[in-house]
């Protein structure tokens, strides 16, 4: 499992490869909080290869998500598989995201 | 010079040889046996200390451990100066001699006049002579400390001989040192697992006894934290008139806060609860006592809070994020008691509730946390809330405890000897 960060115009990507649990969420976070520092402000986090995400990693994507309103940036979703759009909406999660159905979809109005 | 007088000089040299040989022999003998002695290593070191200058006849010593998270030198032992006036050493110090031998790992003769750090000035007349001590481990040397020596008699000078000698006594030094460490890091892990028991203990005695709701509810529940404090709980309240109120939660981390988190909750709600029979009114008041403590540790707590009146046929409750929350009814169908809400700490200020009928004696509340329906197997396979829930409808006539073991023997019997990654908590309930 690992992570790859590209950029289109000013929105960071960053797609997650098979998991995002207890053992790599923080190499997530490392990661998006570097683009921060960097100066970015818009990041959409492709899940369009990832097939879990525990509670942990769900709490990683709260975390990233509320410190980029309070620095006026935003963090959005895309690409969620069947389940975990399931899980999203069974924890009420889906009404603080954005959420895509496709990457191009949710760069379109970013 | 006659031959006698040749005989007689070197049988002299010959004896003179065999008295230092034998003072060496006899040090390295007796450095062995004190480190043979002790685990104390300041006392050991004290002792080393005078036995080497005794033999090398150096007036001014000490001994110096690194301090790795310091990056200091200390002095452990000090001979000919007051300990209390001496000072760590900075590894970096250019100007010193011992942090000099103890980078290089080097020994050094220093003559008179050279490379004189006040650092050292109480343990130093002349020349000095400096010994790193090493641990030998089988990936290589580390150096650990540094021995120096100053102030010989009738101003002789350090020789190779003392060098050498001093060098192999700092070997046995670098194994007491090395024997140091590990003697203080076992006793505070041991120390770490005890009062990580006790937690654990603490934290279980939190959680009430399932009889706390007889004779109104029939209660079975149970917890595994996946590290010794979890953030998995559940809490039972006996609210009167014959209603039952059930609360799971799930903090969204493991360890001392997410403990910490629960146990403000579970303190937060036994006051609430008896406050009101409206379950999104007692959690908005919870989430109240909770909020600064929520933001201070960016964490967030997934809750259901059901409160079950059989008399009147209800239920009610208020779900914040967490998934899995059933109804499981006498002909086996299980509607989910969906969340109203996203979890606690993430915003919401005023949870909703809802309600729905409940069938006395009949109807079965099951309540568990994804550590249940996550659960890996050794290919890192997932369980699955559907088996999960296969298992309760299979029971559902049984008694709560008979449901809680199926489904526990189906986790367990998943997992195999794969240790849990999140902790497990499963509630179930009929009244």
């Amino acid at each position: 499992m690992s992570f790859s960060v590209t950029t289109r115009g000013d929105v960071c990507i960053v797609e997650v490869e098979g998991q995002l649990i207890v053992g790599n969420r923080q190499e997530l976070k490392q990661k998006i909080l570097d683009e921060l520092d960097k100066g970015t402000r818009k990041v959409l986090v492709d899940f369009a290869r990832t097939g879990y995400i525990d509670s942990s990693g769900l709490g990683v994507l709260v975390s990233l998500a509320k410190k980029m309103r309070e620095m006026g940036g935003d963090l959005r979703l895309a690409n969620l598989n069947d389940d975990l759009q399931t899980l999203f909406e069974l924890t009420k999660l889906d009404t603080l995201f954005q959420i895509s159905e496709t990457r191009e979809r949710a760069l379109e109005n970013f | 010079m006659s031959e006698l007088d040749i005989a007689v000089r070197e049988a002299k040299l010959a004896a003179q040889q065999l008295s230092e040989s034998w003072e060496e022999i006899n040090l390295l003998y007796s450095i062995g046996e004190i480190l043979g002695r002790t685990v104390n290593l300041d006392d050991a070191a004290r002792t080393i200390l005078n036995e080497i200058s005794e033999t090398v006849g150096a007036k001014r010593a000490a001994i110096f451990v690194h301090e790795a998270s310091s990056g200091l030198l200390r002095p452990v032992a000090v001979l000919g100066a007051d300990a209390a006036k001496m000072k760590p050493i900075a590894i970096d110090d250019e100007s010193s001699v011992a942090a000099r031998v103890f980078r290089t790992q080097r020994p050094l003769l220093v003559p008179e006049g050279e490379l004189e750090s006040p650092l050292e000035a109480p343990v130093r007349t002349g020349a000095m002579l400096s010994v790193p001590i090493m641990w030998t481990s089988p990936t290589g040397g580390v150096p650990l400390g540094v021995v120096t020596l100053s102030g010989r008699r009738a101003s002789e000078r350090f020789t190779a001989g003392d060098q050498k000698l001093v060098a192999a006594i700092a070997t046995q030094i670098g194994t007491a040192i090395q024997i140091d460490h590990l003697v203080k890091a076992s006793v505070a892990t041991e120390r770490l697992a005890h009062e990580m028991q006790l937690a654990h203990e603490l934290q279980m005695r939190l959680l009430p006894s399932p009889n706390v709701v007889a004779p109104d509810a029939t209660c079975a529940a149970r917890v595994e934290p996946a590290l010794s404090v979890g953030g998995d709980f559940y809490h039972l309240f006996k609210l009167g008139q014959g209603r039952t109120g059930v609360l799971i939660g799930d903090v969204s981390s493991h360890g001392y806060q997410a403990a910490l988190i629960m146990a403000l909750t579970m303190s937060a709600m036994a006051i609430h609860a008896q406050n009101s029979d409206d379950p999104a009114r007692t959690v908005t008041s919870l989430l109240a006592s909770l909020s600064d403590e929520l933001k201070q540790t960016e964490m967030f707590l997934s809750l259901c809070y059901v409160v079950i009146d059989p008399e009147r046929g209800e239920l009610r409750y208020a779900n914040t994020g967490h998934p899995h929350a059933f109804v499981v009814a006498a002909d086996g169908t299980a509607e989910r008691l969906t969340a109203t809400d996203p979890p606690l700490g993430l915003g919401t200020e005023e949870p909703r509730g809802s309600r729905r009928a409940w069938h006395r004696g009949s109807d079965l509340l099951v309540l568990f946390t994804d550590g249940v329906s996550d659960a890996r197997d050794d290919r890192g396979r997932v369980l699955g809330e559907a088996r999960v829930l296969d298992v309760v409808k299979a029971r559902r006539a049984e008694a709560p405890q008979r449901v809680v073991d199926g489904v526990f023997a189906l986790v367990e019997g998943h997992m195999g000897r794969v240790t849990p990654e999140d902790d497990q908590a499963l509630v179930v309930l009929r009244s």
